[in-house]
């Protein structure tokens, strides 16, 4: 079972790239349920990477490993260089600085203003303010590259699930972060938000020259942002290509993903 | 058979319980002592549990002092003894039903408040969030909540005995024609530090564990809106438990320092 | 930020608020044991504590002055209890007042009292010893009842035995009494001893009730006893159970007395028996013989005149004045 392989990575560009996200063998199952069974992964410098699943298939899992949240099984995963195993807390706290994470139900704290949402992660990375900038010219620079500056004073409960989930998004960048990851970004979104927030990760990812993976099972989302998708079945990265590639393929398991 | 299985089971789930519970205020412990101190936030919790919950026992305060008092009049007038009425409901209260009283509605406000607003937090992944924006969200949520209940606790039980006593030198002064100089007088008389000391310190152990169960509860919530309303509800339900327990053990202590 | 401002505010009240409170209450618990200010120790020596306690309260002439702080065992009858006392109040307690332990009311916590001396005598200072005065301890008083109503039952005891014997009529008093006019000298003994013993037993049984309700409120009776208002009321009731008791004790005795010399067969009943009332009793029976005698007369003459035996007497009539006719013809 390699269809990692029949499916030649056409990109060549990318091979000369740096590598900022590596994972290898990752395991991990709760209980009886296995949910990752030995999954393959590299993100390169500067890359949109789509990893696709159906729901379960464990992406969250996966990109909840990549930044510390949850031990796996077993496995190796090497982010911009450094071993998430081996790291104490503090390093770990300094590396998760240049990862921003967009989680899925946007997680903005309800108990805090739009303001103190996206200074929360300033809070404990001062240095990324530098010299001349203020954490208040910082929220309203973050907050500026999502068009919400109005609403800085508002309550999360106040704001629309599309605004949320730009203020969410507003806060991932805010530490300007070298590797974005993106859990589900238009879940539970319309179709025409879902295309604002596309083109708002476009235009971010333009700008901040950042890394991206996101996770999906939204196949127009995948089809607009993703340079490279990664199929996820069975806890394994079952099928690697583009997403022409992909859609055009014959293998039944990856037709049943762009089936509409 | 299947009894003895189910009964197993649930002696297994709740010495785990039990265990879990202990590791997380053996966490607290740790976490507690270490920097950086949250101070804002323990502020803020402060308010929030001990100005919020207030009114609250203020108003429970009183009409347990009122009740109190009446109840009693009857037997007391029977056994002549009417006049031991402030010596009779100052012990009562200072030693124990204010401390309870107090305990158990912060149970029924903070700990579900807690439970809750935790539960859902973790839930919508802000606890994740906070994680991987460099926050230690044990220290800024679980362990500025803990210390919040444990030191507005006693504060609380202080209002709650005042106005309790205030309600009930009111019966006496509307009913019994006593003034309130003379009732407070014969009740600071009756007491004794062997009455406030051992109630104050008990206090802090209530506002210590109501803050426990409610982080406990809320911070390991299991997933879905359900898990929410499961956190609230078990976290009252077992903080007013260990509420008892701790004063069982409250008043066993106290007998052995004042007996000597 | 302004919103932060009002909450830490409002929760700076809050807490100076509680803890100024808890204070204050503090204060007001110490200031009532004289925790505060200046206070000086005295002592003072007792038979008994009587449940004294630390912390309770000192009065002097019905004031509380200080608190007791130390309660110390001396030996196995002296109890030393220390005591400390408002300074300000030094002036006002002579070297002859005298300490009693008390109690505040009915059901209060034990203090002590001390009364002021009649002398005119310096003033107390650190660290002296008042005399001190224990009350009769209702314990001893109720022990004692006790004993005395044990004593009653036994006599009744031996009463009920004395008369039981009476009544079957064994012994000497038994067999007396089967003679008449003697039996009822004796029967008025023995009515009169009964009465007696139904007395004591009702005295006894009075006695029990209230040795009974004296000691279901064991507490309240002794607390009563040391308390000043009711404490008059009570002493009464108490001096009037002791001379009841007494009484009891000193008809036990002479019941007991009696008894002794009745089954011993010696004595004033005996001698009575032997001397005085027999003899009388003989007189009595020998005037009862004439008298008999008497009456037999009389009765002879009442048949005479009995419709029934009329006949008889009139036929013995005729049959003489016949033999007197027969006589008279003979005689012509």
């Amino acid at each position: 079972m390699e269809p990692t392989e029949n499916i030649a990575v056409q990109t060549a560009s990318v091979d000369q790239k740096k590598v900022v996200i590596d994972i290898r063998g990752l395991r991990k199952s709760f209980g009886e349920n296995h949910v990752l069974n030995g999954f393959n992964m590299r993100l390169y410098e500067g890359e949109n990477l789509v990893v696709m699943g159906k729901s379960g298939s464990g992406k969250s899992v996966m990109i909840k490993c990549l930044v510390g949240l949850m031990q796996p099984d077993s496995g190796y995963i090497e982010v911009l260089g450094k071993e998430i195993k081996t790291l104490d807390r503090e390093t770990l706290d300094v590396l998760r600085s240049d990862i921003g994470f967009l989680f899925q139900g946007s997680a903005l704290y309800d108990s805090m203003t739009v303001r103190e949402n996206l200074e929360f992660p300033l809070r404990r990375h001062k240095e990324k303010i530098g010299q001349t900038g203020s954490t208040e010219s910082r929220v309203l620079e973050a907050l500026e590259n999502v068009g919400l500056a109005h609403t800085v004073d508002l309550m999360p409960e106040e704001l629309s699930g599309g605004m949320k989930r730009r203020i969410a998004l507003a806060r991932t960048i805010i530490l300007k972060p070298k590797i974005i990851l993106y859990d589900e970004p238009t879940s539970g979104l319309d179709p025409i938000t879902s295309k604002e927030i596309i083109e708002l990760m476009r235009s971010i990812q333009k700008k901040y020259r950042t890394s991206a993976l996101i996770i999906t099972h939204d196949v127009d989302c995948a089809r607009v942002v993703s340079e490279r998708m990664i199929l996820l079945v069975d806890g394994t990265n079952y099928a690697e290509g583009t997403y022409l590639q992909l859609s055009s393929s014959e293998d039944p398991k990856v037709e049943a993903f762009f089936k509409k | 058979m299947a009894q003895t299985v189910q009964a197993t089971k649930n002696i297994k789930q709740f010495l785990g319980e039990t265990g879990e519970l202990s590791y997380f205020a053996g966490r607290f412990f740790k976490e507690f002592l270490k920097p950086p101190f949250e101070l804002k936030e323990l502020l803020r919790q402060c308010y929030q549990l001990g100005n919020r919950s207030l009114v609250l026992v203020l108003f429970t305060g009183f009409i347990i002092g009122l009740v109190l008092t009446l109840q009693s009049r009857p037997t007391l007038i029977q056994f002549g003894a009417v006049s031991m009425m402030p010596n009779m409901v100052g012990i009562s209260i200072v030693r124990e039903i204010g401390p309870v009283i107090t305990a158990l509605i912060c149970a029924g406000r903070i700990a579900s408040g807690i439970g809750a607003e935790l539960g859902s937090m973790r839930v919508t992944e802000q606890i994740d969030a906070m994680e991987v924006s460099g926050t230690n969200p044990f220290k800024y949520l679980v362990v500025t909540r803990i210390l919040a209940a444990t030191l507005m606790l006693p504060i609380l039980v202080v209002f709650g005995d005042l106005v309790a006593l205030y309600g009930s030198a009111l019966v006496e002064n509307l009913k019994g024609n006593v003034s309130f100089q003379l009732y407070f007088n014969t009740v600071f008389d009756a007491l004794s530090y062997g009455d406030l000391v051992p109630a104050t310190i008990k206090s802090f152990f209530f506002g210590f564990v109501i803050g426990l169960v409610g982080c406990f509860k809320g911070y390991y919530s299991k997933k879905g809106t359900a898990g929410v309303g499961i956190a609230a509800n078990t976290a009252v339900v077992v903080a007013s438990l260990l509420v008892f327990l701790v004063d069982f053990i409250a008043v066993f202590v106290s007998d052995i320092f004042y007996e000597l | 930020m302004a919103k932060t401002t009002l909450e830490n505010l409002k929760l700076g009240i809050f807490v100076i608020l509680g803890t100024v409170l808890l204070l204050v209450a503090a204060y007001l618990i110490g200031n009532r044991q004289n925790m505060f200010g200046e206070t000086i120790p005295i002592s003072a020596v007792f038979k008994n504590a009587n449940g004294l306690q630390n912390g309770n309260n000192v009065r002097f002439s019905g004031i509380n002055v200080g608190t007791v702080n130390k309660i110390e065992m001396v030996n196995d009858t002296t109890i030393r209890v220390h005591m400390i006392i408002a300074e300000k109040m030094q002036q006002h307690i002579k070297k002859d007042a005298v300490a009693m332990i008390g109690s505040d009311g009915l059901v209060g916590s034990m203090l002590i009292n001390i009364v002021p001396g009649k002398g005119n005598v310096t003033t107390i200072g650190p660290g002296d010893e008042l005399r001190s005065l224990s009350k009769v301890a209702t314990q001893d008083m109720l022990s004692t009842l006790n004993v005395t109503n044990e004593n009653a039952a036994l006599l009744t005891e031996d009463l009920l035995k004395v008369s039981r014997s009476l009544t079957t009529g064994n012994g000497t008093l038994g067999l007396l009494l089967n003679d008449t006019e003697m039996a009822d000298n004796l029967r008025q003994t023995l009515i009169n001893l009964k009465n007696t013993s139904e007395q004591a037993n009702a005295a006894i049984l009075e006695l029990n009730e209230i040795v009974r309700k004296v000691n279901f409120e064991e507490s309240t009776a002794g607390i009563l006893l040391n308390d000043s208002v009711s404490a008059l009321k009570m002493r009464n009731i108490i001096t009037h159970l002791e001379t009841s008791s007494i009484a009891i004790e000193s008809t036990a005795k002479n019941l007991n007395a009696v008894v002794a010399e009745i089954q011993q067969g010696d004595g004033a009943i005996n001698t009575l028996i032997t001397d005085t009332v027999l003899a009388s009793q003989l007189k009595n029976t020998m005037r009862n013989v004439d008298q008999g005698v008497e009456r037999f007369n009389e009765n002879m003459e009442a048949l005479k005149h009995n419709f029934l035996t009329r006949g008889y007497f009139k036929k013995q009539e005729k049959e003489r004045e016949k033999e007197e006719r027969k006589a008279q013809k003979e005689r012509q």
